[in-house]
């Protein structure tokens, strides 16, 4: 991001960079940046606290006030609520563990109350159903796998399956009242579903298959922290 | 997926201690008055619009991402496990503030917010954004847009 802003401040446009990683700003040191106490991936604090969020952007905005030609870096330091999750949270439907498939449509009623409260759905990048993406998952290394529908690489569509698994699971997740933490729902999908331990399964076999580019997406599937080399 | 002073070893060190380049020098854009600021954002989560191909790792271009474009159709391309999507998948504000933008502009706050936003792909070598982010840097100009606000996840 700080190479971007290097490139648009010489096209002639002000920049503002909201910072997750302070030590990028603090070396490659864009004209203005704020840093901000947030996990990766949530620049903007928290998820449907719309104050906090605009209070973020607002303050990124002043910087452009400065008189000074920078560069500037300041801190905005106004934690995110609900960092650590709900106390007893667990999954709010029940879920049918007896084998893969049965799992996944025991899930369809809390994403479907999670699709209707918001309108929508991040599935859809490996143009998949989830059903279908488990298959595809589960069938990758068989030898009977499931075809790949025209349009992407089959290694490229198991790597996007994979993510819209974990998106479908975890967008359920979310079904019911409170704030589970990032944390508290990435443990319930590594550690209590049948997916994420297949997910595993995969990535070990991807790690150390003979297939190159299979090697080159398996550290991009599992967190570290959860992969099955970890756990022995 | 944690703030990086909690990430695990070694990620965080690899990635608070990822090589940055280094400029000759340092451009500067005076900033507009705050009520004639016409703001984009740009994001490099990788955003797509449902249907399109998916950027993929280190493609160096960009996406534009059209305000009639409904929440439920952008997606995340950029597949890793350095970052929350948790937040990204209850609200896409938390990664792409455009409603937020959208009240400062109706409250005052800035001049306009665009009417396209911007995704590119994260994790590309900085290098090999050089060309399409002068491109884009044009393109913008050429819309009006003044401001950009940077968000990276």
């Amino acid at each position: 991001m700080s190479a971007l802003a290097h490139y648009f401040e010489d096209e002639g446009l002000a920049t503002v960079i909201v910072a997750l990683v302070r030590e990028h700003v603090a070396s490659m040191q864009p004209p203005r940046a704020m840093w901000v106490p947030y996990q990766l991936g949530r620049p903007f604090g928290a998820p449907n606290d719309k104050d906090l969020q605009t209070r973020v952007l607002r303050a990124a905005l002043e910087l452009l006030d400065s008189p000074e030609s920078g560069p500037l870096l300041e801190d905005f330091l106004e934690q995110a609520p609900h960092a650590q999750g709900e106390p007893g949270w667990t999954f709010p439907g029940v879920i049918d563990s007896r084998n893969l498939q049965a799992e996944v449509q025991s899930i369809q009623p809390c994403w479907q109350q999670v699709r209707d409260r918001s309108g929508g759905s991040t599935i859809g990048i490996s143009a998949l159903s989830p059903e279908q993406a488990v298959e595809y998952i589960r069938t990758f290394h068989s030898d009977e796998p499931m075809s790949n529908p025209k349009g992407m690489s089959r290694i490229g569509r198991a790597r996007f399956a994979i993510d819209d698994i974990k998106a479908y699971y975890l967008e359920a997740a979310t079904a019911g009242e409170g704030h589970p933490s990032s944390f508290q729902l990435n443990e319930w999908f590594w550690e209590q579903t049948l997916a994420g331990a297949m997910i595993r399964d995969f990535q070990e076999r991807a790690r150390t298959s003979e297939d190159k580019n299979l090697r080159l997406i398996a550290g991009s599937l599992v967190p570290a922290e959860r992969a099955n080399s970890l756990r022995r | 997926m944690v703030r990086l002073v909690d990430v695990p070893e070694p990620e965080r060190s690899v990635i608070a201690e990822l090589e940055c380049p280094t400029y000759e020098h340092s451009p500067f854009t005076a900033p507009a008055a705050p009520g004639d600021r016409h703001v984009a954002l740009v994001s490099s989560a990788g955003f797509i619009v449902r249907g399109e191909r998916p950027l993929l790792p280190r493609d160096a271009g960009y996406r534009p991402i059209a305000s009639s474009v409904a929440d439920r159709d952008i997606l995340c391309s950029h597949v890793s496990t350095n970052f929350d999507r948790t937040g990204f998948q209850q609200d896409l504000n938390v990664m792409l503030p455009r409603d937020r933008l959208r009240e400062l502009e109706h409250d005052g706050t800035i001049g306009k917010a665009a009417d396209v936003h911007y995704a590119f792909m994260g994790a590309t070598d900085p290098g090999d954004l050089e060309r399409s982010a002068r491109e884009l840097g044009q393109s913008m100009l050429a819309l009006g847009v003044n401001t950009v606000v940077l968000a990276p996840v």
